[in-house]
């Protein structure tokens, strides 16, 4: 499937485009850690309320992180993409980048599982309420996993071929 | 100096195995996520964007910050004697170390701010407009962390 979208990407303009401005790279870059940053750091507030700890933050409150974590997560799906279009043949093939991408899916699974089951439940939390299973399990699974992303992200240009 | 700290045993391990600057690289990176995300956080908080989040909570978590701190700044020295007459001539390194330290000092001055408020007033309901301008100047610090320090492969 990587095979499939590098071919796509090496045969766009978009590719000889960024490939083209010397500059775009570093811009890129650097908007993909902020993105990280706004992503990783609200969702160590998530998290960790929902697994328990931090209970001075009021749970329901602790959802209007959320705008903030998409949209890291918004900048970083454009900046990778883009990323992806300017070098596909360094990124398709290369291990790091595809257990990075096994994990945003996870992660975006897990997601789906704290939209559907743990967040209905967090509604009627109160500071006292100790958390469930399956929301410390979802909480640290969400953290655990981006964790991994950005070990695997980071290790991209030393890893080799998968 | 800088260049008899490359030649130490710790900064030749760094610089010469295969695996350990990658590595030390990739905790960089996770401990770079934990100060700036909550710092970030909670200075967004301090300038009025998600009400409801209590901003005296962000006491405790501001521990959590400075473990983050901590990693990288154990990571950030070992990365740093393999190569260090390179960066310390390297400018966006040097604006790279100043804005951290910048950020840190108000993570500190932002702390004892909020905790004196709080034992005066008994809540956060009300953040002073200098305690804003501070959180403002901090997160400008931290941006400015990230710009130069990712240009530092590029100048």
């Amino acid at each position: 499937m990587l095979d499939f979208f590098a071919q796509v990407a090496l045969d766009s303009s978009l590719n000889q485009w960024i490939q083209a401005m010397y500059w775009l790279w570093p811009v890129l870059e650097i908007t993909h850690f902020v993105g990280l940053s706004l992503l990783m750091g609200g969702l160590i507030v998530m998290d960790l309320r929902m697994a328990g700890h931090f209970r001075g933050f009021d749970p329901q409150a602790s959802h209007k992180l959320l705008p903030l974590v998409f949209i890291g997560f918004g900048l970083n799906l454009v900046t990778g993409i883009l990323f992806f279009y300017g070098d596909p043949m360094r990124y398709s093939i290369n291990i790091g980048f595809q257990i990075k991408m096994i994990l945003v899916v996870i992660a975006g699974l897990n997601a789906l599982l704290y939209y559907w089951k743990v967040r209905p439940l967090m509604e009627t939390w109160n500071a006292a309420t100790a958390p469930p299973a399956i929301a410390k399990c979802v909480a640290y699974t969400s953290l655990t996993v981006w964790t991994g992303v950005l070990l695997c992200g980071r290790l991209i240009p030393y890893v080799g071929t998968g | 100096m800088f260049a008899w700290l490359e030649s130490t045993p710790i900064a030749m391990w760094v610089g010469l195995s295969l695996w350990a600057y990658p590595l030390l690289l990739a905790v960089h990176i996770v401990g770079l996520a934990i100060v700036v995300g909550i710092f970030s956080m909670r200075d967004m908080r301090l300038l009025g964007l998600f009400p409801g989040l209590q901003p005296a909570a962000f006491l405790p978590l501001s521990r959590l910050a400075w473990v983050g701190f901590i990693i990288n700044a154990i990571s950030g020295i070992l990365l740093f004697t393999s190569q260090a007459v390179t960066f310390v001539n390297n400018t966006p390194f040097l604006i790279k170390i100043a804005a951290i330290l910048a950020g840190m000092a108000l993570a500190g001055v932002i702390q004892s701010r909020l905790r004196g408020e709080l034992a005066a007033v008994g809540n956060l309901s009300e953040i002073s407009s200098s305690t804003r301008t501070i959180a403002m100047a901090s997160l400008a610090c931290w941006l400015t962390a990230i710009v130069a320090g990712r240009l530092i492969a590029y100048l």
